[in-house]
């Protein structure tokens, strides 16, 4: 039984063939997807546990052994050339220090420790950039557990209990945190692994939903040729059961074929992926690894899934020995297939306004928003596609329209089928699209000037409860950095007024503000200005003015009297000058956060975002593929399946011009239609969380959405129209007959 | 008499449309009787309901005096594939596999292992002028070879009756003509009863005696008459 | 073809005169070869002396044929028993088959189950061809090939027939 089920299966010729290897490949990429996803989440997992111990200030949630002498800590982050460094500040107080993971001992006064990429940086880098930053002599590298990923800069510096103890945040611990970041409530280092959840969640929904629907087109084809042999099974006997187990190996064959290949894809891609910095940084290989449960999982459960719903799929059609007898026209769609779609539009509505504390909350909340919506483009498309038939049939004057509307209206089902791919692919893009345009409007580098990049400050203001700066350190040799343009102290403002939004901590006098270029004027007639220590203007402040802004004047105040609260340097935005000058601030000023340009301390973010859009526009354009896919093979199967009537059609004096336009119309209309109800659904979606989650307004999104759109739309057309040819030669006299 | 067949009373309506509406029919062991009639009267439904394809609304079929039509559908499928020989006018081949398979079919559904299968539909190849063609595809096969190998598996494991519908509708005269002789004289050799569904009084002149199916009822003739 | 049956058969319809039976004749049976006066009157009288027909009374009046005939009992029991019987199926059968039919419906009988009978007739004569073909000689299967044909040809004229009896009946009782 089962050996006639794979010679069936195998020896239909090239048509069956064909078949089984678009299904099996799509299947591949689709548990290639699948996998990658979920070794994704385990390497994001053990990426965030192997972050645990920089955490180790917030002792409540450490574990482990407890050392007998306690060591000194503190951590600060520090940047080198747009990377982040995590710096380390150690104090051995005795021989019993606790030892963090990825070292022997800690480093003791004069010696540091950095990661190998660290070290690899400190090798290639000259002194004054970066490794004078760190007192002493490298003693040693940090070992695998302790790093995250091979990219990690993290550097261990061991000084004097008494250097330590008068770091900003520095605190005394005995034993080190052993959990992931995910786990302990004030842990900041690491990754939040729900939102990646959510996104990898997200995206895989995204691509696996367009290949679901691409291998349910593809396991129709030839659909009535299968039927007919499972027909002629029965006539001689054989019983529903004995073509249900026909079937389903048939079905299983590609499952499981497309599975392994799958596995294949993922092993041959792994490497690749790991490079991909999804949370920013690199994982490292072993880290991306399946766990035994999801590959036993992957492996067995998709070929089992794929035979139980070709078992589902046999009891809709009662095979008779006489194949399938009469065709009758379907029940057309109701309107009730608008619910979902406004029960996940009413959903996200509700939520303005109610946005749930947790993230958690959150993800729920808006995420099974969204995949209502998204269901709701799928169940609402047919009776979509019958209205727009309808309106067809009635506004065509030409024979064309009027039978295209006429094949529509009878089975929109079919029609919505082939372009369902399609509009899922537009939903999304346009969800990412509007979020993300109108994320990065909001807090993107839309009033980028140069000083975000170019201006190198270290800051210490009362505002954060510091001490100020000493102006006798600030190094004489700052200003012989080549590079380096000018060097400008920003003071305290006293008499800063906290209910005023346009009152600022930061004072400069007008003569310094001019020396940086894009830090902005002064009000005119003012000798001094309140700025922002940093002289940039913080988001969502009442200084306007973009890229020039205009700083209120200063109070009546002695300028050179008040306590420095910041060092400013304006370099020419070189890495070589950016990074000496940052040497020499820190070495000038280590009891204060380490310096940093407002890019340094926004790349955090921006970084992210920009990988969310790149990871976007992949995902849009993979599943505009995927859909074109799909479109593409449902017409041809579709053109195989119906070449009769249409031949028949052309025998009764139908013009091969307006079988064309039959043809063309008959995906068009359900593609154009339901488009344009993806795209609004994905639009209000879009707007409804961004209102809701953000309090943003949703910006228009930019030409490439509609460069993307448009050419997918355009290439749709193009498929369709690219089947004409076949249509001449398909719906010859030849095809009248009956066989 | 012992009545290998026999219907009474059956109705079948498909929808509103009534198909059959009383129809009787008895049939004796090893008699080969022609089903005819214009088309549309029934005679491929009442057909259909012999061969326990089709379950009639109303009415009782039995074979060897058992009733099929309140059986289960796996076990009609067991009748057809151990009691049943059919042969269509076309399309029942299955064109994914070669001749012999095909013919070997109904064994291997019934549980015959492969080889043995096999061996046993060679046989018949050799039986019925189709030397050599037992690998190929049923695509590259003549219209009279298909039907000579349906005619094959539809005797391969041996049936009680064997149901013939229109099964020279898609050959010419000559072919037609083959296929009848051959199916006619296999029957007789193994005393099969035959019920050949057919609108060419030729075709139905290779029967003992013939049926008409009118409006969905039989009429028959005197079947005294029809033995002499 | 038989005529003397054929106008008794017109004759049971109703008394006709000779005139009368002549132009129905020529217009159901004749095609093309009317039947002569003096046949009719030749085969009148002979089946008034075999008592199958009698003369009615004059009518008074007017036109030069005042002879009406009417069928007597003897006449319409040999038109039933007639009609009843199957013809020897046989090749150029149609001109028998066709009065048949057409005096069957005209006498409201069952013109269905007479070509029933005559299918059955039929297939009967063509099974002992088709015997003779699988048994005998070439020569004889050739033979039996050129009859079989035949047959069959009539079948198809019966099958068509039976399908447009209705209309049939319309057009003759008119």
């Amino acid at each position: 039984m089962i050996r006639l089920g794979l010679r069936m299966a195998v020896a239909g010729g090239r048509a069956a063939v064909a078949r089984l290897a678009i299904i099996g490949a799509a299947v591949a990429i689709g548990v290639g997807l699948v996998l990658a996803a979920l070794a994704g989440t385990t390497a994001v997992q053990r990426q965030n546990a192997h972050y645990g111990w920089l955490n180790s200030a917030h002792a409540e949630a450490a574990t482990g052994p407890s050392a007998a002498d306690p060591a000194w800590w503190a951590f600060r982050e520090d940047y080198f050339r747009g990377r982040s460094i995590a710096r380390i500040d150690v104090a051995v107080t005795g021989p019993h220090a606790p030892v963090p993971p990825g070292l022997s001992a800690l480093p003791g006064p004069g010696e540091y420790a950095v990661s190998p990429a660290l070290a690899e940086l400190l090798r290639t880098t000259p002194p004054d950039q970066l490794s004078e930053r760190f007192p002493g002599r490298r003693t040693a590298v940090l070992g695998r557990d302790a790093l995250a990923s091979p990219d990690l800069l993290i550097a261990v510096v061991g000084r004097t209990p008494a250097d330590v103890a008068g770091l900003r945040d520095a605190t005394q611990l005995t034993r080190f945190v052993s959990v992931s970041p995910e786990h302990c409530l004030r842990c900041y280092v690491g990754t939040g692994i729900n939102g990646m959840a959510l996104i990898l969640a997200v995206v895989v929904a995204a691509l696996l939903f367009p290949l679901l629907i691409f291998i349910g087109v593809a396991t129709r084809l030839s659909a009535a040729r299968r039927e007919q042999r499972l027909a002629a099974m029965r006539l001689v006997g054989a019983t529903p059961r004995q073509v249900a187990t026909l079937a389903t190996i048939e079905s299983m064959i590609a499952a499981t074929a497309g599975t392994l290949l799958g596995f294949g894809l993922f092993l041959l891609l792994r490497p690749v992926l790991a490079h991909v910095p999804f949370t920013g940084l690199r994982f490292f290989l072993d880290d991306l690894e399946l766990t035994w449960p999801a590959a036993l999982l992957m492996l067995f459960g998709v070929p089992i899934g794929a035979a139980l719903s070709a078992r589902l799929a046999l009891r809709r059609v009662r095979m008779s020995p006489l194949g399938v007898m009469r065709r009758v026209t379907p029940k057309p769609p109701r309107a009730w297939r608008l619910l979902p779609l406004i029960a996940g539009l009413a959903e996200l509505t509700w939520f303005v306004g109610r946005k749930p504390y947790t993230t958690n909350g959150q993800t729920a909340a808006y995420l099974s928003g969204i995949l209502v919506v998204m269901i709701g483009v799928v169940v609402a498309g047919p009776w979509v596609t019958m209205t727009g038939s309808r309106l067809l049939a009635r506004l065509a004057r030409r024979p064309a329209g009027v039978i295209a509307g006429r094949r529509l209206a009878d089975d929109p089902r079919a029609g919505f089928r082939s372009i369902s791919g399609l509009a899922l692919a537009l939903f999304v893009g346009s969800v990412a699209t509007g979020v993300i345009t109108s994320y990065v409007a909001e807090r993107g580098d839309s009033a980028a000037t140069p000083i975000i990049h170019n201006l190198m400050t270290v800051t210490s203001w009362s505002g954060h409860g510091q001490q100020p700066l000493d102006q006798a350190s600030v190094p004489p040799s700052l200003t012989a950095v080549p590079g380096v343009r000018a060097v400008v102290l920003i003071r305290d403002n006293p008499q800063i007024d906290k209910n005023d939004p346009n009152s600022w901590p930061g004072l400069i006098s007008c003569a310094d503000l001019t020396r940086i270029p894009g830090s902005g004027h002064c009000s005119p007639g003012a000798a001094a200005a309140q700025v922002f220590p940093n002289l940039v203007p913080p988001y969502g402040g009442s200084v306007r003015g973009g890229s020039d802004p205009q700083w209120p004047p200063a109070p009546e105040v002695p300028l050179d009297r008040q306590a420095v609260i910041g060092v400013a340097v304006d370099t020419d935005g070189s890495p070589a000058a950016l990074e000496t000058s940052r040497t020499l601030l820190e070495n000038a000023f280590p009891q204060v956060d380490g310096a940093a340009s407002e890019g340094d301390i926004r790349d955090d973010s921006t970084r992210l975002l920009r990988q969310m859009q790149r990871l976007a526009d992949i995902v849009i354009i993979a599943s505009l593929v995927i859909a074109g896919c799909s479109l593409a093979v449902s017409i041809t199967g579709g053109l195989n399946e119906r070449k009769r009537p249409f031949a028949v059609l052309r025998l009764a004096g139908l013009r091969l011009s307006d079988l064309r336009g039959v043809v063309l119309l008959e995906s068009a209309v359900p593609l154009l239609a339901v488009s344009a109800v993806a795209v609004a659904a994905g639009f209000v979606s879009a707007a409804l969380f961004l209102k809701s989650q953000l309090g943003y307004e949703l910006r228009p999104p930019g030409a490439g959405y509609y460069a993307v759109t448009g050419t997918g739309l355009l290439v749709s057309l193009a498929l369709i129209a690219s089947t004409m040819p076949l249509l001449r030669r398909l719906t010859g006299p030849a095809s009248v007959r009956n066989d | 008499m012992s009545a290998a067949l026999r219907a009474s009373g059956v109705e079948l309506s498909f929808g509103a449309t009534p198909a059959l509406r009383g129809a009787d029919l008895t049939i004796a062991t090893g008699e080969i009787v022609a089903v005819m009639g214009p088309s549309g009267s029934g005679k491929s439904t009442l057909l259909h309901c012999l061969a326990g394809i089709l379950v009639p609304d109303a009415g009782q079929i039995l074979v060897d005096g058992q009733r099929i039509d309140t059986l289960s559908e796996t076990r009609r499928s067991e009748l057809r594939r151990d009691r049943f020989g059919f042969v269509f006018q076309f399309g029942q081949l299955v064109p994914e596999l070669t001749a012999a398979e095909n013919v070997a079919l109904p064994l291997l559904l019934g549980g015959v292992r492969r080889k043995p299968a096999l061996q046993q539909a060679r046989e018949w190849f050799d039986r019925l002028g189709l030397e050599g063609l037992h690998g190929r595809r049923s695509g590259e096969l003549s219209g009279g070879q298909a039907q000579r190998v349906a005619l094959a598996r539809a005797l391969v494991g041996g049936p009680q009756v064997l149901f013939a519908d229109e099964p020279t509708g898609a050959l010419d005269s000559i072919t037609g003509e083959q296929v009848m002789e051959l199916l006619v004289s296999l029957a007789r050799d193994r005393g099969t009863t035959v019920v050949l569904v057919t609108h060419e009084a030729r075709v139905a002149a290779y029967a003992d005696r013939e049926v008409i199916v009118r409006d969905g009822r039989v009429t028959s003739f005197d079947t005294q008459e029809a033995a002499a | 073809m038989s005529v003397p049956l054929t106008l008794l058969g017109l004759l049971e319809r109703q008394p006709s005169h000779g005139y009368d039976l002549k132009r129905d004749y020529d217009t159901y049976f004749g095609r093309g070869k009317s039947l002569p006066f003096g046949q009719v009157y030749s085969t009148l009288a002979r089946l008034t002396r075999d008592g199958k027909v009698v003369m009615d009374e004059l009518a008074p009046g007017d036109g030069p044929d005042r002879k009406r005939y009417v069928i007597t009992e003897a006449g319409a029991t040999e038109v039933d028993a007639w009609l009843a019987e199957p013809v020897q199926a046989e090749p150029h059968l149609q001109t028998v088959l066709f009065a048949k039919v057409v005096l069957s419906l005209m006498l409201d009988r069952g013109a269905k189950s007479y070509l029933d009978a005559q299918r059955h007739a039929h297939l009967q004569r063509m099974r002992e061809l088709t015997e003779i073909k699988r048994s005998g000689e070439l020569v004889d299967g050739l033979l039996a090939d050129h009859g079989l044909f035949h047959l069959e040809a009539d079948l198809r004229w019966i099958d068509l027939t039976a399908a447009r009896l209705e209309q049939l009946r319309a057009q003759v009782r008119r």
